[in-house]
C-alpha cells in the first residue's frame, strides 16, 4: 500500500489547533487575572477544547503512523500530551497553582515543539524529534 | 507538495495560529476596573445633570430619655419618580431612598425601631458600628413582615422577630461616616438594589472642636432600569444569587446620587465638607473634580473616622461600602463655574457623577486644620496571630459562586475564634475585585503585595478595595464585644453567592 498524504497534514491541523488553543488558556488566564470574571469561564471552557483537540492529536498520529508511514514517536508524545492536559485541568480546578501555571507553560511548549516538528517534517519514519527536526534542517538546506 | 504550496500553507497555518490567539489577546487587553457585568437598562437614558440633588431628610428621635435616643423607622415600598415620566417602585426606610439621616453622638446610645411592611423579611445591619452581635444585623436574624409570620425561611437559627424590631447601638466609638444597609442572607444585593441603605453620621467631642463645615452626604450607586420604570435585577428564578455572568456583581448603567441621576448641585465660593459612600452593588469609582479645585480633594476621614491629617487628592478611589469624608474648596472657581465628579472608572455617562455649579456667594472662609484627630494605631509586632483567607471564585452546589477559604457561608461554620483586646494581622488574597468588609473591628492596612498601603489605605477602615490577585495584610484590632460576627466581600453578589464568613470574639 502506497503511503498515504493526507495524515500528514491531518496531524498538522490536529496539533496547530490544540496548540492555538493551549495558548489561549494563558490569554484567557491573563485575562481573569487581571478581573475579567468571564475570562474565568472561557479559561475553563477551553480546557475542555484544549483536552479534546489534544486526544485528536493521538488519533492524527496513529493514522499517520498506519496510513502515512508517519514516525511512530508522535503515539506516546500524544498520549503522553492528553495525560498532562488532564492532570493540568485537574490542578485548574483544584487551584493547586503552584503546579498548575509551571505544567501549563510547560504543556504549551510541548505542543509548540509537537506542531513544528510536524510541519517541519513530511510523511516519511523518523525515530526521535531530534533526528526529525535534524532531518529537517539538512533537508532545508 | 511543492515549495510554494508547502510555504503558502505554512504562512495560512501561522497566519490562523496568530489570528487565533491574537484576537482573544486584544480583545481582552483593556483590564476591568470592576468585577461585574453591566446591566443595561430598557428605559431610556434619563438627561444629565437636569436635577437637582436632593439630600436625604434627617431623621429626629421620637423622644430621648436619659442616654439614650429612641427613633423609628418603618421599612416600606413606595413609588418614586426617578426617570423622567416614570414611577420605580422602591424598598425604603421611611419612604426615602437614601433612607433618612442618623446623626448620632458618642456617649449616646441610639435605640431604632424598625417597623417591616415590605413584602419580604429583612435584616438590618449599621456599617462601621461597633455593635453587640444580638444588634449587629446577623444575617439570619430575620425581621419577617407580619403578613409572613407563617413564612418558614430555609436557614433557621437566627434570632427571628415579626413585625418588627429595635435595634440597639451603643456607639461607643470615633465619630465616622457610617451607614445601614439590608443585610440578609442570599438576598443583601436585591434588597440594597431596590433602596434599603442611608446614612448614620456619628459624632465626637473631637470632630466637633474642629468647627468643619456643615457635610453633604453623596450616597453614589448605579442602578439599571426597565422600561416601565422599575428596577431591573438579574436575579435567579426560584433561589437566591444572580443568573449568569451577573455573578461577577451587577454593575448599572444609571448613576444616581442620593437617588438622583446625575444631579446638579448649587455651590457656594467656599469650603464644603461631603462625605462619599459608594453604595453601589459591584462598581467600583475613581472620583475627580472637573475642573479640579487648586487644593485638591482633602481627604480628612475613612471609613472608621477621622485622619490624623489631611490627604490631599487629585482623584480618589473607592470600592463598594467605602466612606470617603473631604472637604471641597470652591472659592477659586469663578461665579458660574461647572464643576464637574466625574468618574474615571468608566466612559461616556457612567464616567459623570453629578455637577456643582458655582455661585455668587461668598462662604466664610475655613482653614483646613494640619491635625484632624488623635489615631493611635497597634502595632504589627503586638499581633498574637496571622490568618490567611483566600477569596476566591468556586463551585457552590453545581453553581459558580464564591468562597472565603475554599467555604461557602454558612451560619454554623466558624473561620476563627478571636480574642477581644488582641490584634491579629489578616493576609486576605482575592482572585478578582473583592472589597473586604470587618465587622465590629476597624483595622489598618498593612501592605499590599510586597509594598507598603496604598494611596487610599491610611487611617481606621472596614472596608479594603483588593484587587485582582491581589494579597494584603491588615492589622485588626479586636474591640468590643463578644459573640459571632461576619466578615464578606461587599460585592453584594458575591455575598450573596456566600463569600462570608463567620468570627466569633470572646
Amino acid at each position: 500500500m502506497t503511503p498515504r498524504t493526507w495524515p500528514a497534514g491531518l496531524f498538522r491541523l490536529t496539533t496547530t489547533v490544540a496548540a492555538v488553543l493551549a495558548c489561549n488558556q494563558a490569554v484567557f488566564a491573563g485575562q481573569f487575572l487581571s478581573g475579567t470574571y468571564v475570562a474565568l469561564r472561557l479559561h475553563r471552557d477551553g480546557s475542555t477544547y484544549t483536552v479534546a483537540a489534544v486526544a485528536s492529536t493521538v488519533l492524527a498520529a496513529v493514522l499517520w503512523r498506519r496510513l502515512g508511514r508517519g514516525p511512530a514517536w508522535p503515539i506516546p508524545a500524544t498520549m503522553a500530551l492528553v495525560a498532562l492536559t488532564a492532570v493540568q485541568t485537574f490542578l485548574g480546578y483544584r487551584l493547586v497553582l503552584a503546579v498548575h501555571i509551571p505544567l501549563g507553560v510547560t504543556v504549551i511548549m510541548l505542543l509548540i515543539a509537537l506542531t513544528v516538528a510536524g510541519w517541519r517534517r513530511g510523511p516519511v519514519r523518523s525515530a526521535s524529534v531530534r533526528g526529525l527536526i535534524a532531518s529537517g534542517r539538512e533537508r532545508g538546506r | 507538495m511543492t515549495t510554494l504550496s508547502r510555504r503558502a500553507l505554512l504562512g495560512m497555518a501561522g497566519l490562523s495560529a496568530a489570528a487565533g490567539i491574537g484576537i482573544p489577546l486584544g480583545r481582552g487587553l483593556a483590564a476591568p476596573t470592576s468585577t461585574g457585568q453591566l446591566l443595561r437598562s430598557r428605559a431610556p437614558r434619563p438627561p444629565l445633570f437636569q436635577r437637582r440633588l436632593t439630600v436625604p431628610p434627617v431623621l429626629r428621635p421620637t423622644r430621648s430619655a436619659g442616654d439614650t435616643d429612641h427613633y423609628e423607622i418603618v421599612q416600606t415600598a413606595v413609588r418614586a419618580e426617578i426617570l423622567p415620566g416614570l414611577t420605580t417602585e422602591l424598598w425604603t426606610y421611611n419612604g426615602s431612598f437614601p433612607g433618612p439621616t442618623i446623626h448620632s453622638t458618642r456617649g449616646r446610645t441610639v435605640r431604632i425601631r424598625h417597623v417591616n411592611r415590605l413584602p419580604v423579611p429583612t435584616v438590618v445591619h449599621l456599617h462601621g458600628g461597633r455593635t453587640p452581635a444580638a444588634d449587629d444585623g446577623y444575617p439570619i436574624d430575620f425581621v419577617h413582615p407580619l403578613d409572613m409570620a407563617q413564612h418558614v425561611g430555609h436557614h433557621m437559627g437566627g434570632d427571628v422577630s415579626h413585625g418588627e424590631r429595635t435595634y440597639t447601638y451603643p456607639l461607643d466609638q470615633r465619630a465616622a461616616t457610617l451607614w445601614y444597609h439590608d443585610h440578609r442572607m442570599d438576598f443583601t444585593g436585591p434588597s440594597v438594589w431596590r433602596g434599603l441603605a442611608g446614612f448614620h453620621l456619628h459624632h465626637d467631642d473631637e470632630e466637633a472642636a474642629l468647627g468643619l463645615p456643615a457635610g453633604v452626604p453623596l450616597m453614589i450607586a448605579d442602578r439599571s432600569f426597565d422600561r416601565d420604570g422599575s428596577l431591573l435585577y438579574p436575579a435567579r428564578a426560584g433561589g437566591h444569587g444572580v443568573t449568569g455572568d451577573y455573578v461577577a456583581g451587577v454593575l448599572g448603567d444609571v448613576m444616581l446620587v442620593n437617588g438622583v441621576p446625575w444631579p446638579t448641585h448649587p455651590v457656594g465660593r467656599g469650603t464644603y465638607r461631603f462625605r462619599l459612600l459608594n453604595a453601589a452593588n459591584a462598581r467600583r469609582l475613581s472620583v475627580r473634580l472637573d475642573p479640579p479645585p487648586p487644593t485638591g480633594l482633602v481627604r480628612i476621614g475613612t471609613d472608621g473616622g477621622l485622619l490624623a491629617a489631611p490627604i490631599r487628592h487629585d482623584h480618589l478611589e473607592l470600592a463598594p461600602a467605602q466612606r470617603f469624608d473631604i472637604l471641597v474648596d470652591f472659592s477659586a472657581y469663578a461665579p458660574g463655574t461647572v464643576v464637574t465628579m466625574v468618574n474615571d472608572f468608566d466612559i461616556g455617562a457612567m464616567g459623570q457623577i453629578m455637577r456643582f455649579v458655582v455661585g455668587d456667594e461668598r462662604l466664610a472662609p475655613f482653614a483646613v486644620p494640619d491635625r484632624l484627630s488623635t489615631v493611635t494605631p497597634p502595632r504589627a509586632s503586638d499581633a498574637v496571630v496571622t490568618r490567611r483567607f483566600d477569596f476566591r471564585t468556586g463551585e457552590i452546589a453545581g453553581h459558580d459562586g464564591w468562597l472565603v477559604g475554599q467555604q461557602p457561608f454558612h451560619p454554623d461554620v466558624i473561620a476563627a475564634h478571636v480574642k477581644l483586646g488582641t490584634v491579629e494581622i489578616w493576609q486576605l488574597n482575592a482572585d478578582f475585585h473583592h472589597p473586604v468588609h470587618l465587622h465590629l473591628s476597624p483595622f489598618q492596612v498593612l501592605g499590599r503585595g510586597s509594598g507598603g498601603p496604598g494611596p487610599y489605605d491610611a487611617g481606621w477602615q472596614d472596608t479594603i478595595d483588593l484587587r485582582p490577585g491581589e494579597q494584603a495584610k491588615i492589622l485588626v484590632h479586636f474591640d468590643g464585644y463578644p459573640g459571632k460576627y461576619v466578615f464578606h466581600c461587599h460585592n453584594l453578589e458575591h455575598e450573596d453567592m456566600a463569600m462570608m464568613a463567620n468570627f466569633v470574639a470572646t
